[in-house]
């Protein structure tokens, strides 16, 4: 097996150059720019949209508000992925400060932007929440009224949705295994405790940018998006078209992390190019971002029964995210922490209740991590403070219960492939896990080692096509609707291509995702592409290559298995001058190119009543160990060491394994120190990279490791997010044994760490 | 109304004629269509669209055009040379691969770049602090300052004919 290919991206040159075009490069003649009017109050009836100070900006072509959205026939002026919530632009009401009231198209996007300013818009302010609790109670303002008879699911909904009608919850995802009144009954020891993770926003580079235009009755996107497939289905649903009168092409982004999941101004740009007739573009500013998609504030309640000899009897999960004004994901993600709220544990008595709740805050949807960052620090906390309270070794705790190869989950599926133990010892070794737990430094500074591990499902069921093509000239293209956001797609991609060709990776042509050219893949998400997509290339290949095989073994008059593919030619073996090109042989046949499509698909799905079923094909499996000092004066945490041991099965590219390991490292330490959105009645404090962090170089942890952990024959294992959800735990744990106190809540802020601190002192005899 | 600037870009002139308020950045990117000028934040704190003027970085959304009337500015573009020929910055960002999705990479290579004229030998803490303002949400900070030390080196070698260290 090729399975330690250590070579760069194979559009390295492209982006040390800076000539790789983004989204937001694209352009096209005669295009216009668009802005958004943005609601400023949480709740509220739109009483009055006063466009003409807009019109006298030059260069203004169309100020656009919900009523003008009837000139467009057969317009359906809703949308969204799992519940058709979502207007194109409010109308009557806005439930967010943020929701979109109009839109203008300019000649300039100054212009655009200087419209947008001055349209007033007057409301008549509605009770609103923020709380996912408080958004449950009977009293609280209904943010949407679903009604089982019209519950406009939406095309991306691949599960049994479960609104619980007249309230604010549109999904409630139940597992249930086993009796947990029974195993707490069972239990020398019942501990409960809560856990608060904030919203988060992803802060990709690259904004949020969408260009559209009309070809003849036909819709066509360019648009950073991990969803093309998706994009395309709800902007044909929208306008009334079939998928194929639309089009979207996808350049490669600046990052994305989640937040160009499923369409975010696409439909904006759309209807704006329709009405204007003219090509539209629209670049969202860095305040728009923060508004535009985040991370779920997420409330998890767990209760453990435990026996003194350190095992799990029990486990109760409450659950409540935060999805803010439209589900957008945010039933899957209720769900995805669902089942992942459990951890990778032998636990015969589970009951699991996971709410998806709407309020008056920016939508929540996919960020990296999907629901299991969330879950991990609430779970693995919890096993921190159940391991302090019987006196065990936390990794020695974790090792007694962890699920092995062959046992069940408590979906009741059987688990394969399973290194958790390898994953969590080898963090422990990283760490020197086993010389002493706390300790104080010179300098009067608190330092300890916490770790976590981390179970997360992928996408399942789900499928991925490709096709792989030789040319007259011998060229191989590989068509593959997998998107390129900085994680090395193209790269790791043509590589799969290459290897059942003799090729280098390098000599492979990829076309980037354009669903008029490229076919079906369910979207670029949940760590499954090098997986799903890679097993499809991979196929696809082989088949070309078997099928240059046989067409040479005709032309040479050998048996196909005398038959060796080398780079452009097939050749009898051990006899290199008897050679057919495979331009030769391509030419021969009349065709332009000789293509093979291959799909691949994962099956299951888990029961909507009692979540039993097949979660995910496979799992990702990880852990991760941190070594922090904390300062006792100021509450401040530095980490010392950060280490993640990830299960790949087989790497396909060390390189860019790597970089997912580090990255996934860095932003799980921003999550950890002190990234948050504050919202303050609805208001969001937190606009820009001044009052919301992410990590520099001076963040950067003393040592930052990793180990990929493989195994012969082994599936390939998705990398692109395993590292990131065990870090928060892992560092919190750390922290919260260095001060001996019971942390909570994310971010670990100084202050947060000081108050923690003073309590634990007041606390102690 | 408007005011003409002369502006001198990777060594070429352009009379351009702007708004008062108008930034650097939106000049070079929306007018010159110079793509490796990239905006984040907008507010100076991520360094994606820095840019040199008169050999120093500078967040080209935080300058006023008509401030870099007739002062050399250099944008990625211009570090290429015209065959083709990379920067030994960029060839040590290629050489580590230091990017994931390369949107912060101009801005970082051009930090590298004014980093190494004013210490052409920098310890990775130094080098660390010096690029502190910009912003890689990819995480690849590792790299970027293995780039460094390979860049400081190939530098060293172009200069002088000998390896360092």
């Amino acid at each position: 097996m090729s399975g330690r290919m250590t070579f760069g991206m194979v559009d390295a040159l492209e982006r040390v150059t800076a000539r790789i075009r983004f989204s937001q490069d694209s352009s096209v003649p005669g295009m216009l720019h668009a802005a958004i009017v943005r609601s400023t109050v949480p709740h509220g009836r739109l009483r009055r949209v006063d466009t003409s100070g807009a019109w006298t900006v030059p260069g203004v072509v169309a100020v656009v508000t919900a009523a003008d959205l009837s000139r467009i026939p057969n317009l359906r002026p809703v949308y969204g992925p799992q519940i058709e919530d979502q207007p194109v632009l409010a109308h009557e009401r806005v439930r967010y400060v943020g929701d979109m009231v109009a839109l203008v198209a300019a000649e300039s996007a100054r212009a655009a932007r200087e419209a947008a300013a001055r349209v007033v818009v007057e409301y008549d302010p509605l009770p609103a929440v923020f709380d996912p609790i408080e958004a449950l109670r009977p009293d609280a303002p209904l943010i949407h009224e679903l009604r089982p008879e019209e519950l406009h699911r939406g095309h991306a909904v691949y599960f049994g949705l479960r609104p619980i009608f007249g309230t604010n919850c549109c999904h409630h995802f139940r597992l249930y295994t086993g009796d947990v009144e029974r195993g707490f009954a069972e239990a020398d020891l019942v501990l409960e405790e809560t856990f608060h993770v904030p919203a988060a926003q992803h802060v990709a580079m690259e904004p949020h940018a969408a260009l559209a235009y009309w070809d003849d009755g036909r819709l066509v996107v360019i648009s950073g998006t991990q969803t093309p497939f998706n994009t395309r289905q709800i902007l044909a649903q929208l306008f009334g078209l079939a998928p194929e009168q639309v089009r979207v092409i996808v350049p490669p982004m600046g990052g994305s992390f989640g937040c160009k999941v499923f369409p975010r101004i696409e439909p904006q740009v759309a209807v704006l190019s329709y009405l204007t007739d003219r090509p539209v573009k629209l670049v969202l500013d860095r305040y728009e971002e923060f508004v535009t998609l985040t991370r779920h504030a997420t409330i998890v309640t767990i209760r453990l029964g435990l026996t003194r000899d350190g095992r799990i009897t029990a486990k109760r999960v409450l659950a409540y995210w935060n999805t803010g004004a439209y589900a957008d994901c945010g039933p899957d993600v209720a769900r995805k922490g669902g089942f992942g709220s459990v951890g990778p544990y032998r636990i015969p008595h589970v009951a699991v209740d996971s709410y998806c709740v709407y309020t008056n805050l920016p939508p929540a949807g996919a960020f990296r991590g999907y629901a299991v960052t969330e879950v991990v620090w609430a779970s693995e906390r919890m096993m921190d403070i159940a391991a302090d309270a019987l006196g065990l070794d936390p990794l020695e705790f974790r090792l007694r219960n962890v699920l092995h190869d062959g046992e069940q989950f408590a979906t009741g599926e059987t688990l394969h492939d399973v290194h958790f133990q390898e994953c969590l010892e080898a963090v422990a070794r990283a760490l020197d896990w086993a010389q002493g737990s706390r300790e104080r430094s010179s300098e009067g500074r608190l330092r300890a080692k916490g770790l976590a591990v981390v179970m997360k499902g992928m996408t399942t069921p789900s499928r991925s096509e490709a096709r792989v093509g030789v040319d007259r000239t011998g060229q191989v293209t590989v068509y593959s609707s997998t998107v390129e956001l900085g994680q090395g797609a193209r790269t790791v991609l043509a590589q799969l291509a290459a290897e059942p060709l003799g090729l280098p990776p390098t000599a492979v042509h990829l076309i980037d995702p354009d669903t008029d050219r490229t076919p079906f893949d369910n979207r670029t998400t949940s760590s499954r592409s090098t997986y799903m997509m890679g097993n499809a290339i991979r196929q696809a290949a082989e088949q070309l290559a078997a099928r240059l095989r046989e067409l040479a073994a005709e032309r040479l008059e050998v048996a196909p298995d005398d038959l060796e593919l080398k780079p452009g030619a097939v050749c009898v073996r051990g006899v290199p001058e008897r050679c057919v090109s495979w331009s030769e042989l391509v030419t021969a046949t009349g065709y332009e190119e000789l293509q093979e499509h291959a799909i691949f698909r994962n099956e299951g799905g888990l029961d909507p009543e009692t979540g039993h079923g097949i979660a995910s094909s496979h799992w990702h499996q990880g852990a991760a160990g941190a070594e922090v000092e904390v300062d006792p004066e100021t509450g401040q945490v530095r980490v010392l060491r950060l280490h993640a041991a990830v299960y790949a099965g087989r790497v396909v590219n060390q390189l860019m394994a790597a970089l997912q390991n580090e990255g996934s490292m860095i932003m799980g330490l921003g999550s950890a120190l002190f990234e948050e959105l504050v919202y303050d009645a609805g208001q969001s404090l937190t606009t820009n990279l001044s009052d919301y962090l992410i990590p520099s170089f001076l963040d950067l942890p003393t040592t930052l490791s990793h180990d990929l952990l493989e195994c012969p024959g082994a599936e390939v294992h998705g990398l692109g997010e395993t590292a990131l959800p065990p870090v928060p735990a892992a560092i919190g744990n750390a922290v919260a044994r260095a001060i001996g106190a019971r942390l909570t809540a994310l971010p670990l802020t100084p202050e947060r760490v000081l108050r923690a601190l003073r309590a634990a002192q007041e606390e102690a005899p | 109304m408007g005011q003409l600037v002369r502006l001198i870009v990777n060594g070429e002139y352009h009379d351009v004629l702007v708004s008062c308020d108008e930034t650097l950045l939106e000049t070079l990117r929306d007018r010159l269509g110079l793509t490796s000028v990239r905006e984040t934040c907008s507010i100076g704190i991520c360094g994606a669209c820095t840019v040199l003027v008169d050999g120093r970085p500078v967040s080209s959304c935080l300058l006023l055009t008509s401030l870099a009337d007739d002062v050399p500015v250099t944008t990625l573009e211009g570090l290429t040379a015209p065959e083709g020929t990379l920067h030994p910055v960029q060839e040590a960002f290629l050489a580590q691969q230091a990017f994931q999705c390369s949107y912060c990479t101009p801005g970082m290579i051009l930090s590298v770049v004014a980093l190494l004229a004013e210490n052409p030998n920098p310890s990775p803490e130094e080098a660390a602090t010096y690029l502190a303002g910009n912003l890689c949400r990819c995480g690849s900070y590792l790299r970027i300052l293995a780039a460094v030390q390979d860049a400081a080196q190939r530098m060293h070698q172009a200069a002088t004919g000998k390896p360092t260290r």
